[in-house]
C-alpha cells in the first residue's frame, strides 16, 4: 500500500486488489454492526407499515446502550448522567447511526471503485476521515487495544516475526496478526489522508482566550 | 456572533431558573488511545474553526491530561456539539458546569 498523496485536485493511495478485498471486509463488518440491533430503519418501517404512528412511538422509546464493546465505541454514552445519557440517545441514537452507516458505505463506495489507485476528492474527505475512524475504533476493540502502549504495540507486532511460544495457539496469533496489519493499515490511510486534510483547511487568525 | 438583549425575548417566555444556568455548559472530549492527534487538531480546526494553536494546546490537553473542555455554551448547542463530535469518532459528554 502506499498513503495518500495529492496529485491534481485528488487525494491518491494505492492499495492492491488484495488489501481492498480485506478493507472492503472490514467496512461491511462495521456498517453490519450499525444496522443491526437498533432503532433499524427495518424495524421502524414495519412498523410504520402496521399503523403509520407507531414509526413515530418506536422514536419515543427508551434506546438502550449498545451492549457490543466495540459498537459502544462508535455510540458512547453522551455524558457522565445516566439520566442524561439515556435522553441524548432517545433523541440521537438514529440519526447518528445514519451518518456513521453513510460515511462507511462513502469508504465502501471508493474502494469499490478504486483500481490500484483509491481516489478521494476533498470535498468528499471529511466523511471519508470519519469512516476510516469508525473502522480504526471497531477493529481496535476487537484486539482489545485500551491505551497508547497496547496501539503501539500493534506497529510491533506486524513487524517482528511470531515467537516460538506464541505456537501454543498458532491460528489466534495468525488472527491478531492479520487484523493488527488491517489497523495498521487504516492508520497510515487515515494519517496520509488527514494531513492532506489539514493543509487544505484555511488557518485562522488566533481568537482571545 | 450576535448577542441577545433583554428587549428581543418576551419576558414571560424566560424562565428564571433555565435562564441561570442556559451558558452553564461545556463539552468535553476524552482521550482514547485510536485516534490520531493530527485528526483530532483537524476535527477541532474544521468543526469550532479554532486557529492551528488553539486546536493544538486542545489536542495535547485531550491526550496528555486525558480530557479536555474544547467549547462552552447552552445545553442545547453543546448536545450538539457532542453529536457532531461522536460523528467524527471522538468520545465527547456535555456537561452541567462550564470550567
Amino acid at each position: 500500500m502506499q498513503g495518500f498523496r495529492r496529485e491534481g485536485d485528488a487525494y491518491v493511495a494505492r492499495l492492491d486488489a488484495a488489501e481492498r478485498a480485506v478493507l472492503l471486509d472490514v467496512v461491511d463488518d462495521v456498517v453490519g454492526l450499525l444496522t443491526e440491533g437498533g432503532p433499524s430503519s427495518v424495524a421502524r418501517g414495519r412498523a410504520a407499515a402496521a399503523h403509520p404512528l407507531d414509526a413515530l412511538r418506536m422514536e419515543a422509546e427508551d434506546v438502550r446502550a449498545p451492549t457490543d464493546p466495540a459498537l459502544r465505541r462508535l455510540l458512547p454514552d453522551a455524558s457522565v448522567d445516566p439520566e442524561v445519557t439515556a435522553e441524548f440517545r432517545r433523541l440521537t441514537e438514529g440519526d447518528l447511526r445514519t451518518a456513521k452507516t453513510d460515511h462507511l458505505l462513502r469508504l465502501r463506495a471508493t474502494l469499490m471503485a478504486a483500481s490500484l489507485d483509491v481516489v478521494v476528492v476533498p470535498s468528499e474527505a471529511p466523511r471519508i476521515a470519519a469512516a476510516l475512524t469508525d473502522v480504526r475504533l471497531v477493529v481496535s476493540e476487537r484486539l482489545e487495544v485500551r491505551n497508547d502502549a497496547d496501539a503501539d504495540a500493534l506497529y510491533h507486532l506486524i513487524g517482528t516475526d511470531p515467537e516460538p511460544s506464541e505456537a501454543a495457539d498458532p491460528r489466534a496469533q495468525v488472527a491478531r496478526r492479520f487484523l493488527a496489519t488491517v489497523y495498521v493499515v487504516l492508520s497510515l490511510l487515515q494519517e496520509s489522508l488527514v494531513e492532506l486534510m489539514l493543509e487544505a483547511l484555511p488557518e485562522v487568525g488566533p481568537e482571545p482566550g | 456572533m450576535s448577542t441577545v438583549t433583554a428587549s428581543s425575548a418576551p419576558l414571560e417566555d424566560v424562565d428564571l431558573g433555565e435562564a441561570a444556568v442556559a451558558d452553564g455548559w461545556s463539552t468535553v472530549v476524552w482521550n482514547d488511545p485510536v485516534n490520531l492527534m493530527s485528526y483530532v487538531t483537524y476535527v477541532f480546526r474544521s468543526y469550532f474553526g479554532y486557529s492551528t494553536a488553539r486546536a493544538e494546546t486542545l489536542m495535547r490537553q485531550v491526550h496528555e491530561d486525558g480530557q479536555a473542555t474544547v467549547s462552552r455554551g447552552n445545553r442545547e448547542q453543546m448536545e450538539i456539539d457532542v453529536q457532531a463530535m461522536h460523528g467524527y469518532g471522538l468520545w465527547a459528554t456535555v456537561q452541567p458546569g462550564a470550567p
